[in-house]
C-alpha cells in the first residue's frame, strides 16, 4: 500500500486504483466486495484502508470469486445501501450471469461496478473491452481519462445508479488504474437513504414474467440516460476546440484522450479539435454527430474495441477501427497514436523504436526484453520440478496465477481461465479413455484459484470418476496480484475483522477425494514420490487424487533456512538440465565457459537447486567457503 | 520534467516514483505517471513513467524523457529511445565489458546523452553487506548526485526518509549518500 503523503492542502499522490477507492469510501458506500485481478487488485485494500482512516462503518471483503463479489454487492443494493463490486475485465466474464440479470432490476441503493480493463494486455488472457459488456447488459458506463477523473466519476456513478435504479459501470483501463497522480482528498459523506429490505417479489425475483416489464423499462432507461449524458455531464464530455481552422476532429475516450492531448500539445498543432467522451455508453449521439458535422475528417480513439464507433448511426467518413485506420488489437500507446496522427496529418514521425544505431546495439549485445518468471526461491518451481521428474510423459494443464509462468519450466501445457486446470484434467482423461489410450495427467492450480472456481470441477471429476492428479500449489496468498489473503489464509481486510480459515485438505476430502497428501514444496524427493503414488491411486481407482504442495510465497518473505549454494565448475558438465527444467533466475549459464553459475544478484539461497543437478555439481557452500 | 525508470521486476523501481511524487507534492507541482503491477513484476522488464508539470498523459513518449533512471544496464540500452537529445542516463552497471559496443557509443555521442554510471551491486556488497534491496535508494542517490533532476539532496533525503519504514531509515540515509558520492567521485 502506498503512503498517502499529506500536505497543508488536501491533495495526495495516489495510484488510480487508490483514487477510485477513496471515492468509494467518501461516497458513503456500505458494502464493497471484490476478487483480486490485475489491474484492479489495489482497489479493495485501499478501500479498507481509507474506510479505517475515515471511520466508515462499511463492510469490505474479498469474495471467493467475482460472481460472489457481484452478488454480495447486488443484494446489498436491494436493501437501499450503496454498494460496489470490483474486478478485472475477465472477472466480469465470471460475474456475467448476475450482471446480465441484475441489469434488468429497478435497484434501490446505488450500485457501482468497477471493471478494470487491460489493453495490451499486460497481465490477462484477453484484452476485451468491458464497455462492450456494459452495452450488452444495457447499463451506463464511465470511462475515466485519469486518476483524478476516475475518483470524481465514482460519485456521479453512484448518483446516476440511484437516479435510474440501474447498475453503473466505471471502466478504468490499466493506465488509469496504475497511473500515479495528485488527487484531491475529501471527507466521508453520510450514507444515503436507509437500509431496509422490502419484500416485493415482482421486483427482486427474476421470473420470465418480470422480464416482460423490465426489459422495455431498461430500454427506456438507456434513452433517458443518453439524454442526460448529452446535456448534464459537461465535466466529462466536452470539446477542446482548435484555435485555427480545423483540419481534423478527434473523438477520444478514456486514457486515449490524455495521450492525444499531450501529443498535440507537444507538436504545437492548433488545427486539431478534440471531443472528449467520458460516458461512452450510452453514447451522447447528438453531441458526437454535431462534432462530426463540423470537421472535415474525424478520427475515433478508444480502447480496445470500437464501442463509440459502433453506436454511430452512420460511420461514413469516420476514421477508426471499422476501416483499419486504428489497429484492431493492442494498446494505443503514445507511439501508436502518434503514428496514426502523423499519417492522417501527412507528417514525418520517427518510429518509436529509436535509431538504427540503437537497433544495431541491441542486436550486437543480444539484449531482448526480460520475460516475467517465477521468483528465485519460488516454491512453485520446486513443485513443478517434482511433477515433471515423476511423470515426464504427463499432460500438465494449469491455471491462472503466478504459476502460469511454469511454462518456463516446461510444466504448463494448457491454460484457459480460472479453474480450467481441473476441468481440463477431466477433458484430457475422457478423450484418452474414449480413444482407448492412456496418459498420466497432472494438473496444477493455486490455492486462491482453487477456491475461486476449482471446486465445482473437482466435484464433477469425483462424481464422474476421472483419473488425474491435481496439484494444489498452496503458497498461502494470491501472489500474482500482490499477495491478497484468501479463504486458505483466513485474514480479512478491515482492522478488527476476523475471518476463519478454510482448510483445503478438508474441502478436498469433503468433495469425496480419497487421496489427499500435503507435502513441503521444497522437498523435491518427497514431491516426486507423492506424484507417482497419487497417479497410481488415481489410475487404479479411476478417481482424482490431490497433492497439496505447501510453502509460503517468497513475497511474504518467509523465515527459512539460508542455504548458500555454488556450482562446482569441475563437476558441472554444461548439460543445461538445470536451466531447461528448473530455470531459476539465480542460476544462469555462462555460454563461453559452458558452465552454470550462481548469479548472486538474484539467488535467495533457498537451496532447492542442490537436488536438481543430476551430476551433483550444485552444492551447499561449506562453512570455510563462506 | 519527464522521467523514465526501468529495471527488472523485484528491484523496487516503484519507490523512485514515490519519492519524486512526494517532492513534487511538497513543491505544489502536478504529477502524473504510470507504473507496472502484476505479472510483469515477476522478474520481467519493468518500466515506470513519471511526469512533473502540466501533462495529461501518464506515459512518456519516445524521445521525450529528460532522465532515464536504469536499475539494470540491459534495460537501460533497451529503453534509450525514450531519452531526448542531451538527456541524462543514470545506470547501474554490473558488467562494463558487456556494454562495449561501437553502435552504442555512436548513439550516445550522436544523441549527446549524459551518462552517469555506478556499480551498484559492488557498492552494496562493499558497504551494505550485499543487501541488494537497497538498490532503489542507491540509484535515487546517484540521480541526485548527478545534479540533473533539479532536486536538492536535502529535499530528496527528506522524502526518502519519510517514505522509509522506521527500521530502514538510517540505512537508507547511508545508502542515499553512498549513491550520490559514487556519482560525484565517478565510480
Ligand atoms: S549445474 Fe548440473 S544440471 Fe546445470 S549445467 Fe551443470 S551439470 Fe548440468
Ligand atoms: S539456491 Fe538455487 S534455487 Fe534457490 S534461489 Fe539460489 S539459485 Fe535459485
Amino acid at each position: 500500500m502506498t503512503e498517502v503523503s499529506r500536505t497543508v492542502s488536501t491533495k495526495a499522490i495516489l495510484l488510480g486504483n487508490e483514487a477510485i477507492a477513496r471515492g468509494i469510501v467518501e461516497a458513503g458506500c456500505l458494502v464493497a466486495s471484490a476478487y483480486p485481478g490485475t489491474p484492479s487488485s489495489e482497489i479493495l485494500p485501499a478501500v479498507a484502508k481509507f474506510a479505517d482512516e475515515l471511520g466508515s462503518p462499511m463492510a469490505v471483503e474479498w469474495g471467493v470469486n467475482e460472481k460472489v463479489a457481484f452478488e454480495v454487492a447486488a443484494a446489498a443494493s436491494f436493501t437501499g445501501a450503496r454498494s460496489c463490486a470490483v474486478m478485472k475485465q475477465v472477472g466480469l466474464n465470471v460475474a456475467a450471469d448476475p450482471f446480465m440479470s441484475a441489469a434488468h432490476f429497478q435497484l434501490k441503493g446505488g450500485m457501482l461496478l468497477v471493471v478494470a480493463d487491460d489493453p495490451g494486455p499486460h497481465s490477462s488472457q484477453t484484452e476485451q473491452d468491458s464497455r462492450y459488456f456494459a452495452m450488452f447488459a444495457k447499463v451506463p458506463c464511465f470511462d475515466p481519462c485519469s486518476a483524478a477523473e476516475a475518483k470524481e466519476m465514482v460519485f456521479d456513478a453512484f448518483d446516476l445508479s440511484e437516479r435510474f435504479g440501474i447498475i453503473t459501470m466505471l471502466r478504468p483501463s490499466v493506465r488509469v488504474d496504475h497511473c500515479r497522480q495528485d488527487v484531491e482528498l475529501g471527507e466521508l459523506r453520510p450514507p444515503k437513504g436507509q437500509v431496509k429490505f422490502e419484500k416485493e417479489p415482482s421486483r427482486w425475483v427474476c421470473l420470465p414474467a418480470s422480464v416482460k416489464v423490465n426489459h422495455p423499462r431498461l430500454n427506456a432507461k438507456v434513452e433517458e440516460i443518453r439524454a442526460a449524458f448529452e446535456t448534464e455531464f459537461g465535466k466529462y464530455n466536452y470539446e477542446v476546440p482548435s484555435r485555427e481552422k480545423s483540419v481534423l476532429g478527434i473523438v477520444a475516450s478514456g486514457v486515449c484522450f490524455s495521450v492525444v492531448s499531450d501529443i498535440l500539445k507537444e507538436w504545437g498543432r492548433e488545427d486539431v479539435a478534440v471531443l472528449k467522451i467520458g460516458t461512452p455508453h450510452p453514447l451522447p449521439v447528438k453531441m458526437v454527430t454535431d462534432f462530426i458535422s463540423r470537421h472535415p475528417k474525424v478520427l475515433f480513439l478508444e480502447e480496445t474495441y470500437p464501442v463509440m464507433e459502433m453506436q454511430l448511426p452512420d460511420r461514413t467518413g469516420i476514421l477508426g477501427r471499422w476501416n483499419g485506420v486504428v489497429p484492431g488489437a493492442g494498446e494505443l500507446l503514445p507511439e501508436v497514436i502518434a503514428g496514426i496522427l502523423a499519417k492522417i496529418l501527412g507528417m514525418d514521425q520517427p518510429s518509436g523504436e529509436g535509431s538504427s544505431l540503437l537497433r544495431e546495439a541491441l542486436e550486437d549485445l543480444k539484449i531482448t526484453p526480460r520475460k516475467p518468471m517465477l521468483c528465485p526461491g519460488c516454491p512453485h518451481r520446486a513443485s513443478y520440478f517434482s511433477i515433471r521428474q515423476a511423470l515426464p510423459n504427463a499432460v500438465n494443464p494449469s491455471d491462472i496465477g503466478c504459476y502460469t509462468l511454469g511454462v518456463n519450466q516446461k510444466a504448463v501445457d494448457a491454460v484457459v481461465d480460472m479453474g480450467a486446470s481441473v476441468t481440463m484434467g477431466s477433458g484430457f482423461f475422457l478423450a484418452h479413455k474414449a480413444a482407448g489410450t492412456e496418459r498420466p495427467i497432472v494438473s496444477t492450480i493455486g490455492d486462491s484459484t482453487f477456491f475461486h472456481m476449482g471446486i465445482p470441477g473437482l466435484v464433477s471429476a469425483v462424481y464422474n470418476r476421472h483419473a488425474f492428479v491435481l496439484g494444489i500449489l498452496d503458497n498461502s496468498t494470491t501472489a500474482m496480484t500482490g499477495g491478497q489473503a484468501n479463504p486458505a489464509v483466513g485474514d480479512k481486510l478491515r482492522k478488527g475483522d476476523e475471518g476463519r480459515k478454510v482448510d483445503i485438505e478438508a474441502v478436498c476430502r469433503g468433495c469425496g477425494v480419497t487421496f489427499v497428501r500435503t507435502i513441503e514444496a521444497y522437498d523435491v524427493a518427497a514431491g516426486k514420490e507423492a506424484v507417482k503414488e497419487a497417479w497410481e491411486h488415481a489410475q487404479s481407482r479411476s478417481e482424482p487424487a490431490v497433492i497439496i504442495f505447501r510453502h509460503p510465497c517468497m513475497l511474504l518473505r518467509p523465515q527459512q533456512p539460508v542455504v548458500q549454494v555454488k556450482v562446482d565448475p569441475e563437476k558441472c558438465i554444461g548439460c543445461k538440465f538445470c536451466i531447461n527444467f528448473f530455470n531459476c533466475p539465480g542460476l544462469v549459464f555462462d555460454e563461453t565457459r559452458s558452465k552454470a553459475y550462481i548469479d548472486e544478484r538474484f539467488c535467495v539461497s533457498c537451496g532447492v537447486c542442490i537436488s536438481v543437478c543430476p551430476h551433483g555439481a550444485i552444492a551447499e557452500v561449506s562453512e570455510e567457503g563462506k | 520534467m519527464q522521467y523514465v525508470i526501468v529495471g527488472i521486476g523485484g528491484q523496487g523501481i516503484l519507490f523512485a516514483s514515490k519519492v519524486l511524487g512526494k517532492i513534487a507534492l511538497e513543491r505544489g507541482e502536478s504529477v502524473i505517471g504510470s507504473e507496472v503491477h502484476g505479472m510483469a513484476q515477476r522478474g520481467g522488464s519493468v518500466i515506470s513513467h513519471f511526469k512533473v508539470g502540466d501533462y495529461r498523459s501518464p506515459l512518456v513518449m519516445a524521445g521525450e524523457a529528460d532522465i532515464l533512471l536504469a536499475f539494470d544496464q540491459s534495460e537501460a540500452v533497451r529503453n534509450l529511445h525514450f531519452l531526448k537529445k542531451k538527456g541524462s542516463l543514470v545506470v547501474n552497471v554490473h558488467d562494463r565489458k558487456a556494454l562495449e559496443n561501437a553502435s552504442l557509443a555512436g548513439l550516445v555521442r550522436d544523441r549527446e546523452i549524459n551518462v552517469h554510471s555506478l556499480e551498484g551491486y559492488a557498492l552494496l556488497k562493499e558497504h551494505m553487506g550485499g543487501n541488494f534491496l537497497f538498490l532503489n535508494v542507491l540509484l535515487i542517490g546517484a540521480m541526485c548526485g548527478a545534479g540533473i533532476s533539479g532536486l536538492s539532496f536535502a529535499e530528496v533525503s527528506r522524502a526518502v526518509k519519510e517514505l522509509s519504514p522506521p527500521k530502514f531509515q538510517d540505512a537508507n540515509m547511508k545508502v542515499l549518500a553512498l549513491g550520490a558520492e559514487a556519482i560525484c567521485s565517478g565510480r
